[in-house]
């Protein structure tokens, strides 16, 4: 699932060099969870009038491979012609919280800043909209943030995300993510390039139902439905749609217009002959189904009855 | 509540309205109709419908999947604007294992007071409205959840609210979130902390009267929905096959979890009604149990008094003076009528598991006619 406009061009990865090989390799791709999009958004929102974009901490799985970037918190920090200020403290501050928040004790980040219990603690940080004097986002400050997130993700290198919140004039929203590679003859803290990665946005299949929630048309006038009917008649609606777009794309076939294709035929001969089995399973499965509903009926009465019986019973 | 009228809220509480109103003797008797709607200041307007942001949802849902247990609970931030409340963030508070309570109560309450704090400094919302909590299968009715709703109820400007999201709901691809307050009636037998049968008779109290249902909703802001529709705009793709028509490449692509036929989680919820049944009965007999030791002491009690008084009776008879009217409640510990606030939680968390079973069960069915029909078998 590709976030923000597609690019032709590829994501080259710079071999280990030997000065670095003790260090592990950078990333080569991200993924980012909604909520931590949201959150970005919110902060955006938010912001004051004279700041012109915000920043934060993002917090996931690190890996030398594949981030994943699952929670993000605002982080203060101050942009001037002159200078740029993180508030540290601030961002210390809040990620201990957020282990606290897990349930994770402050005992177990004796020596700083340490792992939370499923793996997850500081990747990098986010920053949306353009910075003074820099390209899509990316600045001499850029670098110096960088700079101070790489300490707080060591050992493994920091990811920064720029979010294109499409607010601005001329540039569409999106995400895109990079990583730092240090550039020139002396390592200094503002000399890097942004190493593009690719960014996708990942989240598990039970919280599918919370995304659609939120993307689905017009929300905001409707009370939200208590049962499953509605979300059954969606996917009716969906699956009916499919349904007839295969059966134009069969009939044009049938009627010679598009060559058909051997592979796709033999994948729909196989979706759709995926029948129920025999009559016997599913008349079982049914009379469980009714008797399961006859039950339940019979509890909640049960109960009702025992619950008016408890104020009889005391007159 | 229409959106014009928020906006008029917004428009009158702008310190200084950008039409200005025509000169005339500014009247100050009252505040006008448009500012007292916005001007809320005793809370006295009721609540009407809760309103949830995108990003708390997402943060629900994704607390709810991380930890996979009844410990999962949060704070709700927001603010009430015209019997609206808005809750707009969400935080989660650590689940208070085996600490001991003191030092774990104080220290997440200090947890939650630093995180106020710096929700505040990046100009979040810092106000709580309410807490949620994450459920399965429906069965949200416990004592913890009633008392922490108390206490805030008590606390909070209109009481606050408690959202509960069933996990085992949204895993079946229907993402459900209920807000909840405590009854009035409720309240008031909670604050007396009475929940003896007369208690119960008297203020009208089974289990389906505990809580009442506020109607909730979901907003999505204009930058996230704009950035979400973006987001799932199809996007061609050079690689798919352009075999069937518009082959689009979704960054949410459609899901069709709720079609599924099979229903794995009957059994469980089966389990769970019995469980909840089980566990009514025990209660039933200690409430049982009780409720004889109460009537064995008073018939030992009454016993008592009638024998003092015959004797008395002969005393008198004999000319004799007659014996202290002795008080039998310090004689007798006539024990307390059990309280009944557990037996109905109980029942309370047996119709829930009931009913979340009977809607499975329903829609099962309903499901199973459906691809009969479908397959035309």
């Amino acid at each position: 699932m590709p976030l923000g406009p597609s690019s032709s061009g590829i994501f080259l990865q710079n071999t280990p060099q030997a000065q670095n090989a003790a260090k592990p390799s950078r990333p080569t791709a991200l993924t980012i969870h909604p909520t931590a999009l949201l959150s970005i958004l919110d902060h955006f929102l938010r912001r004051t009038d004279d700041q012109h974009r915000v920043i934060g901490t993002l917090i996931g799985t690190p890996s030398p491979t594949i981030v994943n970037v699952t929670h993000a918190f605002a982080v203060l920090h101050l942009e001037e012609a002159e200078r740029v200020a993180v508030d540290m403290d601030y961002h210390r501050a809040m990620y201990e919280m957020f282990l606290r928040g897990r349930g994770e004790s402050a005992s177990s980040m004796a020596g700083g800043i340490g792992q939370g219990k499923e793996g997850l603690s500081i990747v990098g940080w986010y920053a949306t909209g353009t910075s003074e004097g820099g390209q899509g986002g990316l600045g001499t400050y850029s670098a110096l943030i960088q700079n101070f997130y790489e300490q707080e993700t060591a050992p493994f290198s920091a990811v920064h995300v720029a979010l294109d919140t499409g607010t601005e004039e001329g540039v569409g929203a999106g995400v895109r993510a990079y990583v730092s590679s240090p550039v020139g003859v002396y390592p200094k803290a503002e000399n890097c390039v942004f190493v593009p990665i690719s960014c996708e946005l990942k989240f598990n299949e039970l919280e599918r139902a919370g995304l659609d929630l939120i993307s689905s048309p017009n929300p905001t006038n409707t009370p939200l439905p208590t049962s499953t009917l509605p979300a059954l008649h969606t996917a009716l609606l969906n699956t009916s749609t499919l349904l007839n777009r295969v059966l134009s794309h069969v009939q044009s076939i049938l009627r010679g217009e598009v060559p058909p294709d051997p592979a796709l035929g033999k994948y729909l001969w196989k979706a759709l002959g995926a029948a129920p089995d025999e009559e016997g399973a599913w008349a079982t499965a049914m009379q469980d189904g009714v008797m399961v509903s006859y039950l339940a009926n019979l509890v909640r009465g049960q109960a009702e009855v025992a619950g008016r019986l408890a104020l009889v019973g005391g007159a | 509540m229409t959106a014009p009228s928020m906006a008029a809220a917004l428009a009158a509480s702008l310190p200084t309205p950008s039409s200005a109103p025509p000169p005339a003797a500014p009247v100050y008797e009252a505040i006008p109709a448009s500012m007292s709607t916005a001007i809320d200041i005793e809370a006295e307007i009721p609540l009407t419908c809760v309103q949830l942001d995108a990003l708390v949802v997402t943060k629900i849902v994704q607390h709810g999947r991380d930890a996979p247990s009844a410990s999962v609970h949060g704070l709700l931030l927001g603010l009430d604007l015209e019997g609206v409340l808005e809750v707009s963030n969400s935080f989660p508070l650590p689940s208070h294992a085996n600490d001991d309570d003191e030092k774990s109560s104080k220290s997440i309450a200090r947890y939650q007071a630093s995180m106020l704090r710096s929700l505040k400094e990046v100009q979040g919302d810092d106000n709580v409205v309410g807490f949620y909590q994450a459920t399965t299968l429906g069965a949200f009715y416990n004592q913890t959840l009633v008392d922490t709703q108390a206490i805030h109820q008590e606390r909070l400007r209109h009481g606050g609210v408690v959202i509960v999201h069933d996990i085992s709901q949204t895993a079946r691809g229907n993402a459900s979130f209920r807000a909840f307050k405590l009854t009035s009636s409720f309240m008031d037998a909670y604050k007396r902390a009475n929940f003896s049968t007369s208690s119960l008779i008297s203020h009208r109290l089974v289990f389906s009267a505990i809580l009442e249902e506020i109607p909730l909703r979901i907003r999505t802001n204009p930058l996230t929905s704009a950035f979400l529709n973006v987001l799932a705009a199809p996007s061609s793709s050079p690689y798919t096959s352009t075999q069937l028509r518009s082959a689009d490449t979704l960054a949410v692509p459609p899901s069709f979890s709720v079609l599924d036929l099979g229903n794995s989680g009957l059994a469980r919820n089966l389990e769970q009604v019995s469980e909840a049944i089980d566990n009514y009965r025990t209660e039933e007999g200690n409430v049982a149990y009780l409720s004889r030791q109460i009537g064995r002491e008073k018939l030992r009690a009454e016993t008592y008094v009638a024998k003092r008084k015959e004797e008395n009776a002969q005393r008198v008879a004999q000319g004799l003076n007659p014996l202290p009217e002795e008080d039998v409640s310090r004689l007798f510990k006539i024990p307390a009528e059990p309280s009944r606030l557990e037996s109905m939680l109980l029942l309370g968390q047996v119709d829930a598991y009931a009913k979340s079973l009977e809607s499975s069960a329903g829609i099962s069915l309903l499901k199973m006619y459906g691809a009969r029909a479908g397959s035309g078998v």
